[in-house]
């Protein structure tokens, strides 16, 4: 089946992540397709480069990229939810005037558009919440 | 009540939620659960049905619990100027967003009625929530 | 047919009576995160309306220390076991 992901926590604040990440990982080794994770509301905190956990707790910006480089998942972070909370790629930091960025690729800034497809072309949708 | 008094009760509700059963079906249900200003789901909520909205998708609005407070007149900028939800809520109507349903108990709990509401909505029942789950395609709570 | 996770405490918050309300007569609901509080035999009272259809998720119990605590008519499931609920599930909805 083809499934999507809305992740709506902030990592590290909330369990919200953890779960997700975890969910998607069995997920992929069940044999699905993870076609996107969406990051919207206080979840686009999931795609902040410069995030530095402790060694000894999972890194989550980290698991992503994992799941994106060794399976191909997209990950979509709402345009609108990201630059109100300070994370901007570099073509957003320029855009308004900002030194360094806060967001990179394979994280991607998108509209919410992106979200009603995803969720309209996946076989199921299942939703993270803080 | 009788058992007979229940089976009416129960069919009514069934004749009442056929009749509003074209308004039920749609591509997206936003579940809004939060009120305005406290935090951004209401906002956020509405700005996910409003794009669906744009891009021609058929949504329904279905506020419940402390949600349906989202509605009430006379809602206002919040300190520092922060925006609320207000105006959003007027551009329902421009978006063809018209199925605006509130949980029956929710507004009973919080003693507010309909009048109290600055938009026209059906309140609905239990059943009729259920109903709203499976007619739409896709749904999220916010 | 639905599954309805719900990630709150019934001694907490309320939204479980919403998720209650919003589940159809074969919907399932599994308890994540802090809901799994819910599968307590104290607080899985409050389920009974849906009673052999609530499931709560192994790693978050155990992660508790609630998993020895957990009421008889609770399945517990672990992670593989959500997925194959949401596979069963026409969609599935979020509680928090």
């Amino acid at each position: 089946m083809r499934y999507g992901i809305l992740l709506l926590g902030a990592p590290y604040s909330r369990q919200a992540s953890h779960s997700a990440l975890r969910f998607a990982r069995a997920l992929v080794a069940k044999g699905h397709i993870l076609d996107s994770v969406f990051f919207y509301h206080d979840g686009v905190y999931n795609a902040a480069r410069l995030a530095a956990p402790p060694q000894d707790e999972p890194h989550l910006m980290d698991g992503w990229k994992a799941l994106h480089d060794e399976h191909g998942v997209k990950l979509d972070v709402c345009i609108a939810a990201a630059l109100r909370r300070g994370l901007l790629n570099e073509t957003e930091a320029s855009r308004h005037g900002k030194e360094g960025y806060s967001i990179e690729a394979p994280f991607a800034l998108t509209g919410l558009g992106q979200l009603v497809d995803l969720g309209l072309r996946c076989d199921r949708l299942i939703t993270f919440a803080p | 009540m009788s058992k007979r008094g229940f089976a009416k009760e129960a069919e009514e509700e069934v004749r009442a939620m056929n009749d509003t059963q074209t308004d039920l079906q749609g591509d997206l249900l936003v579940i809004l659960r939060h009120g305005p200003h406290g935090s951004s789901l209401l906002r956020e909520g509405l700005d996910m049905a409003l794009v669906a909205a744009a891009f021609g998708r058929r949504v329904s609005l279905l506020f419940m619990g402390t949600g349906c407070t989202a509605l009430v007149s006379g809602q206002g900028q919040g300190p520092l100027g922060q925006k609320g939800t207000q105006a959003t809520l007027n551009m329902l109507e421009m978006y063809d967003i018209e199925t605006l349903l509130v949980e029956s108990e929710a507004m009973h709990a919080l003693g507010l009625k309909a009048c109290d509401l600055s938009l026209p909505v059906i309140e609905v029942s239990p059943a009729q929530i259920q109903a709203a789950m499976t007619t739409h395609r896709l749904v999220a709570t916010f | 047919m639905n599954l309805h996770t719900l990630n709150r405490s019934p001694a907490d918050s309320r939204v479980y009576q919403q998720t209650l309300q919003a589940m159809g007569h074969d919907d399932q609901l599994l308890l994540i995160e802090d809901g799994v509080q819910g599968a307590l035999p104290q607080l899985v009272r409050y389920f009974e309306d849906v009673e052999g259809r609530v499931y709560a998720l192994k790693e978050d119990l155990e992660a508790r220390g609630l998993l020895g605590l957990c009421a008889d008519n609770v399945h517990v499931v672990d992670v593989d076991g959500f997925i194959e609920l949401t596979e069963q599930a026409d969609k599935t909805i979020t509680w928090y």
